[in-house]
């Protein structure tokens, strides 16, 4: 079974129209799987992703690279619990993944 | 919607930027391609999902008007999904079926729609040769936001 989402990388090439990640600490609302956190997960210098469905984070936690487990923290939370918890002016980026809706 | 904003607005850098990705609220064509056949299945268009894009728009138009955020960059992009099977594609749409349910957001008028769209598919792709994928299409929009401090 294989789903193959914009192989053609339109989101990819988009995403970094947008922004420059390098050295970047990330914060990404909605992450699910994982799928737009590793697009430009290696160039930032920390990601937080968050997404309220325990069975994709799991998945995100699976198939995250032992070399970015120092820069990448997934965490199963609702964004509005995350952001009582959290501290103001912490993000260089944050990420509306498919997720304002 | 606005309110998360209001949250995202207090948590990203007075300098730092934010990206906001969402679908086009419009439905997603539904094709079967083999080679350089292509033949069209229909659209998908499920009410509730559009609506939640253009409540995000809306949301966005708010803070915006509020002086929250200034939109720097914005752009639209084609997203392709391919599926081998009928049965892939429902997984998927199954899955984000059940993302509006644990939002606890009813689609259940939209359901059947998806369905039939489904069947259709089942039922080109049974005729149509080995190796035939299904491709449903998305037009995503891509803005980059400038935090303001009125």
């Amino acid at each position: 079974m294989t789903i193959r989402t914009d192989p053609e990388n339109n989101e990819t090439r988009a995403l970094f129209d947008m922004a420059n990640f390098s050295g970047q600490r990330v914060l990404e609302i909605g992450c699910g799987d994982g799928r737009v956190t590793w697009l430009y997960a290696d160039k930032a210098a920390h990601v937080t992703a968050i997404d309220p469905s325990a069975k994709l984070i799991a998945l995100a936690r699976q198939e995250l690279p032992s070399q970015l487990l120092d820069r990448v923290e997934f965490h199963n939370a609702t964004f509005e619990d995350f952001a009582i918890a959290s501290k103001p002016s912490a993000f260089d980026i944050v990420i509306l993944s498919w997720s304002l809706c | 919607m606005v309110h998360a904003l209001e949250e995202v607005h207090r948590l990203v850098k007075p300098n730092g930027i934010l990206i906001d990705i969402h679908p086009v609220a419009e439905a997603s064509p539904i094709e079967i391609h083999r080679g350089e056949k292509i033949e069209r299945v229909g659209d998908l268009s499920v009410r509730q999902w559009c609506s939640d894009y253009q409540h995000a728009d809306e949301a966005l138009t708010v803070i915006k008007q509020r002086g929250l955020f200034m939109v720097e960059r914005e752009s639209i992009f084609n997203s392709l999904t391919y599926y081998d099977s009928v049965a892939e594609m429902r997984t998927d749409w199954k899955e984000a079926i059940d993302k509006f349910a644990r939002d606890a957001q009813s689609i259940a008028e939209s359901v059947p729609h998806a369905e039939a769209m489904a069947a259709r598919a089942q039922a080109m792709m049974q005729t149509a040769a080995n190796g035939a994928e299904l491709i449903v299409g998305e037009r995503v929009h891509i803005s980059r936001l400038k935090p303001r401090f009125p």
